[in-house]
């Protein structure tokens, strides 16, 4: 019996391109379906009908509008940034692509012949890796924001970045949890551990802080505060069209589809099928092509619930949202891997009886309980050494600060004291009032 | 050459290259992409030594998170687009002389050094998962101990160097 | 239900001499806890608990660590899988570092020289803001001075014991990280203070790259960073050498740096100044003990048997260092500065007695630190206390005629000023003696003169602040000297005693300080 690595790494060089033509196929697709989707859902949520023009049940829709969108003009802000602002789609959309790679479909199928693995690499480090790729994400929104050369979209990229790095922190330690119960950081290894029981009853908490560090990390609804329609325009793709806008839709709903997966696989078993049918004859269904049936599935599950929650959820504020992450998920997430490791170490120990077990945990639990009882009730007490925290400008900028440069192409040349005076009455006036404010 | 020999050298001339890049670029946000792009060849500089756990650990640290932060405080502050006059440097002759100098030497050292040295790889263990954790847990358990203590200490310092307190104020009403 | 948690296989944890390192434990085990009060105790009660905890912890490591140094093998202990060698050396070094630290601790929990400490309240307030001004006039400090002192502590300790370079290098970031931000946190001269910090930071930072970098062709030349593995290598010959030699030099450039030796003293002089003077006691005595704890270790552990390659660098080393602390020390007019030349010139006289790789070397640099510190805490402990309207009144014109206003002060100073310069009967004189002696008797004649020559130059500048006080008349604006309170009154006393105990009657601490030798 090879390993998973093993088989993969016997697989010739068509039998890649296969693997890799139709991961990438069933990425742009299930964008395409995704849309539909959710257009669809959260029409039924409000009670219309959604798009049901094109195609049956509407299902071209999403094809259609991508045409259109290939068709419009590409509009390139003039301040912007070229390069970066042309590299930015692309950035964000490869590594939702890449992250794929490391997801195991299914187990072992023979394909044209050759016996191989539904999973186009084995990396003994997979999970970091669809971490790595999703953090390398973060960039393309970043960057677009930053290189349009406008306020809203850099808003955005500046919310981005820092929602996406304290999110990335509670998903990483939610993912330690399963880490330390599979002993492997490789994708296969850790659906294979599931054998015994899925992970999202195994080890509750880390799901439940994954798939809610799963939304904030897609930049999804309640959490979709650097595209915040209401605050920011669009965030940080406003000032994008055509083709380049297509890509940022092209990453979101790729990135939508591998934090699904990745959950599917770390949580809910992978491709295994679920208790009654896994029973069939011997476990027939876990065989062959059908676990892909069972992945797909498992995966439009949480897909089903992204979709749900932005037509259930209104946006979070910011700070209520970064108090979750930092205050909520990453504390709680803390104490659990110290719990899942405290009990590994004792049902490690030998010698140890179920029933002192029990006792060490009762013990536990009690003296948290103390602890929580004892500590004292948030007083908001007067305080001596109070600072006021307006007064002197904050947070207005320094009085020293230097104005930088407005961008080259729309500096006009330091015009002389006399040309005030050719200004048209209402610029003087305007100018006047400018300066006046300026030495208030 | 060998495979890895040739994938070597062009990693190297993009890491080499990305980083005198990052120094001289005038524009303050390339120069971190560049950061990244030196970064990225770095880790990929890793994978060739088949050290898996690290190179991805350097991409999900550094390339994810250290250059997004630096990202993250230029966009705060400024955010320039374009070149930035103020990031040249008068000294930049002395910097080169001392930056040339400096590089000369160390690569006459290391060159001198490991002419001759070459690393048997072994079956790529070395860098595994596996063989880097039981080597941090068993041999450099304090080292790894001490740098948690030095990240609760420079967290500390964060706390202090950047957080206002805002707290109830006295009950006098206090200054405005 | 063993199914459940799985049996992969367990990996052997390293054994621990619990005892040993006890010290060690607890300091850093404080600090954490200290941190835990900062985050959970209201804001008008942190001071008392900390300043409690801290000297608690200080005493309770001190007591295990005398009563593992009464039955420890004098072979030492390796422990931590050989990370850390508790040794006599190191005990002496702890020992030696937690009597400083208690000293500065004092200082730095003082709150009645400057109201409300010589901490700002609040460091993320702008200096010279609407915020500063009401800030100046509360009472409050920032009291995770106090984890940071004991994180920095612990570091040092570590820094101390460490057997292999690597432990070292995060040790030295462990004791670097905490002074880098306490040197900004003066509640007067903010802005001074500040420039401080940062001046120590970026500094500290490269010299931390070139210690790295010393590691990183060390390693290439020795496959290890263990000192022994390292010495194994250089006594084999069949390496180039150039490895070794250039991994040394940029490993004892990060640690003299550390120790402000030489030429690598720049950063001394501005961070000295700039410092809250509590926090320059500190880092002058603490930092001090660390890096030639470290320093001994390093060259007498990896690098004894090449030391005719490369010891005459480091003559020239401490000749420059005793030349520039003795020479620019006499053209100082801050206090704070001039004190801090003349650590550049003890850290010559130290290093004189470091590179002289016997026994008698490592224990009277030992003894010296253990002198030079002692004096070095209550020397600031007493330039806190001249003060006027602005803080501290540490230029020296304003030092004028002081011992007409206060002859107590200015006697204690004159003191230890005198031990600083080696005079007969304290503790700085025996302290030069037995490295001076030492490094005759391994053959360094040369050295020890060059040593005696700047020592007497060194001696002038004391003397000229000493003439300052005694035979000038005071100006009539001058600073008055604060009547301290009861911390730093004993940290003075504990200063000044010992530098006059350890004059008078040395022979207990030569002792301990030479009880045995290290192990590697």
């Amino acid at each position: 019996m090879k390993t998973t690595a093993e088989l993969i790494a016997d697989d010739p060089l068509w039998l890649s391109i296969i693997k890799v033509v139709a991961i990438f196929a069933f990425g742009v697709v299930m964008t395409l379906f995704m849309i539909w989707l959710e257009r669809r859902v959260v029409g039924r949520m409000q009670h219309r009908p959604g798009p049901n023009r094109v195609g049956p049940f509407g299902l071209l829709q999403s094809l259609a509008d991508g045409l259109k969108l290939a068709f419009k003009e590409d509009i390139r802000p003039v301040v912007a940034d070229k390069w970066v602002y042309f590299l930015a789609p692309i950035i964000s959309a490869i590594p939702a692509f890449l992250a794929f790679s490391v997801i195991p479909f299914g187990p072992d199928v023979t394909m044209f012949g050759h016996h191989t693995a539904l999973q186009l690499v084995d990396l003994p480090v997979g999970v970091l890796v669809i971490l790595a790729c999703s953090s390398l994400g973060v960039y393309g929104i970043v960057l677009s924001g930053w290189a349009s050369g406008s306020p809203y979209p850099l808003l955005g990229s500046l919310r981005s970045a820092a929602q996406v790095i304290s999110y990335e922190i509670a998903m990483g330690l939610s993912i330690v949890g399963v880490i330390l119960r599979s002993h492997s950081l490789s994708t296969s290894d850790i659906v294979n551990a599931q054998e015994g029981g899925w992970y999202f009853w195994l080890l509750p908490v880390s799901f439940v802080v994954y798939a809610i560090s799963m939304v904030g990390e897609t930049n999804r609804a309640p959490f979709d505060l650097p595209e915040a329609e209401s605050e920011l325009v669009g965030g940080f793709h406003t000032e994008y069209s055509s083709l380049k806008f297509a890509l940022f839709f092209l990453a979101e709903y790729v990135n939508m589809v591998v934090v699904s997966a990745l959950a599917t696989t770390l949580f809910l078993g992978g491709w295994r099928a679920p208790w009654p049918l896994s029973a069939i004859d011997g476990g027939v269904l876990n065989t062959g092509w059908w676990p892909i049936l069972w992945f797909v599935g498992k995966t439009f599950f949480f897909l089903f619930v992204f979709v749900w929650l932005r037509g259930t959820l209104p946006r979070l504020r910011y700070d209520q949202f970064m108090r979750l992450g930092w205050k909520v998920l990453v504390p709680v997430s803390l104490v659990w891997i110290v719990l899942i490791a405290a009990s590994n170490a004792l049902w490690n120990t030998p010698g140890v009886t179920t029933g002192q077990r029990l006792i060490f945990f009762g013990v536990g639990i009690v003296v948290l309980l103390v602890f929580a009882l004892l500590l004292p009730d948030k007083r908001v007490a007067d305080d001596e050494e109070f600072v006021p925290v307006t007064g002197s400008g904050y947070p207005l900028p320094p009085l020293d600060l230097s104005v930088p440069k407005s961008p080259p192409r729309r500096r006009l040349p330091a015009a002389p004291e006399p040309a005030e005076r050719e200004m048209e009455p209402a610029a003087v006036a305007a100018a006047d009032k400018e300066t006046g404010d300026g030495s208030l | 050459m060998t495979g890895a020999e040739l994938v070597f050298v062009p990693l190297g001339a993009v890491a080499l290259g990305s980083s005198v890049l990052v120094v001289t670029t005038d524009q303050l946000v390339r120069a971190a992409l560049w950061l990244v792009v030196a970064l990225g060849a770095l880790a990929g500089c890793f994978l060739l030594l088949a050290a898996e756990l690290v190179a991805w650990v350097q991409v999900l640290i550094y390339v994810g998170a250290v250059v997004v932060l630096l990202l993250f405080g230029i966009m705060l502050t400024r955010a320039p687009i374009g070149r930035s006059v103020d990031l040249d440097s008068g000294n930049r002759v002395a910097a080169l002389v001392v930056a040339l100098g400096t590089a000369g030497t160390l690569v006459t050292v290391v060159v001198g050094g490991f002419r001759t040295a070459s690393i048997d790889l072994g079956d790529g263990s070395a860098g595994s998962a596996g063989t880097v954790g039981a080597g941090l847990f068993r041999y450099w358990v304090l080292p790894f101990e001490l740098l948690s203590v030095l990240l609760l200490a420079a967290l500390v310092g964060a706390i202090v160097l950047s957080r206002r307190d805002i707290g109830p104020r006295a009950r006098d009403g206090g200054e405005d | 239900m063993s199914g459940f948690f799985s049996q992969a296989q367990q990996l052997q944890a390293p054994d621990v001499a619990y005892q040993a390192v006890l010290p060690m434990l607890l300091v850093l085990g404080a600090a954490c806890v200290s941190v835990l009060f900062e985050a959970f105790l209201p804001r008008e009660r942190r001071w008392g608990w900390q300043v409690a905890l801290t000297v608690v912890t200080l005493a309770g490591a001190a007591i295990s660590l005398i009563v593992y140094g009464n039955d420890a093998p004098k072979a030492g202990v390796k422990t931590f899988s050989d990370v850390l060698t508790i040794d006599r050396p190191t005990l002496f070094l702890w020992g030696t570092l937690l009597l400083l630290a208690f000293g500065a601790v004092l200082l730095i929990a003082d709150r009645s020289v400057e109201p409300g400490g010589a901490f700002v309240a609040q460091a993320a307030i702008r200096p010279g803001t609407l915020q500063d001004r009401v800030q100046a006039a509360k009472v409050g400090m920032q009291t995770e001075v106090f984890p940071l002192t004991l994180f920095a502590l612990g570091g040092m300790m570590v820094f101390c014991a460490a057997n292999d370079l690597l432990t070292m290098f995060v040790a030295l970031e462990v004791l670097s990280l905490p002074l880098y931000l306490m040197a900004g946190l003066a509640r007067r001269r903010r802005l001074l203070s500040q420039e401080a910090a940062v001046k120590y930071f970026l500094l500290g930072a490269f010299a931390s790259a070139f210690f790295l970098y010393g590691i990183a062709l060390l390693y290439g030349y020795a496959g290890s960073v263990k000192l022994a593995d390292i010495a194994t290598a250089a006594a084999g010959t069949n390496r180039s050498d150039t490895l070794l030699f250039a991994g040394m030099g940029l490993l004892v450039v990060g640690l003299l740096f550390k120790a402000s030796v030489g030429p690598f003293h720049t950063w001394t002089p501005d961070v000295y100044q700039g410092s809250p003077t509590p926090v320059t006691a500190f880092m002058a005595a603490c930092t001090k003990v660390a890096a030639f704890g470290g320093i001994l270790r390093v060259l007498m552990g990896a690098f004894a048997s090449t030391n005719w390659e490369w010891r005459g660098v480091l003559w020239g080393v401490a000749i420059a260092s005793m030349a520039i602390g003795a020479v620019l020390g006499l053209t100082q007019t801050d206090v704070k500065r001039m004190i801090a030349y003349s650590s550049v010139a003890h850290a010559g006289f130290l290093l004189v007695g470091s590179i002289a790789l016997t026994s008698k070397g490592v224990s009277g640099t030992l003894f010296y630190l253990l002198a030079y510190g002692l004096t070095t805490v209550a020397t600031f402990g007493i330039v806190s206390l001249v003060r006027d309207a602005d803080g501290e009144a540490s230029h020296l014109s304003q030092w004028a005629g002081l011992a007409k206003r206060s002859p107590i002060v200015a006697g204690v100073f004159t003191f230890l000023l005198l031990a600083l310069a080696g005079i007969p009967l304290t503790s700085g004189f025996v302290g030069k003696f037995v490295v001076f002696s030492a490094a005759l008797q391994s053959g360094m004649a040369p050295l020890v003169v060059v040593a005696l020559v700047f020592s007497a130059v060194a001696a002038f500048f004391y003397l000229r602040v000493i003439v300052l006080m005694y035979f000038s008349e005071p100006a009539a604006d001058g600073p008055t000297v604060t009547v301290p309170g009861a911390f730093t009154t004993m940290a003075i006393t504990i200063g000044a005693l010992a530098t006059l105990v350890l004059g008078v009657f040395p022979s207990f601490a030569l002792d301990w300080a030479g009880a045995g030798g290290f192990t590697f």
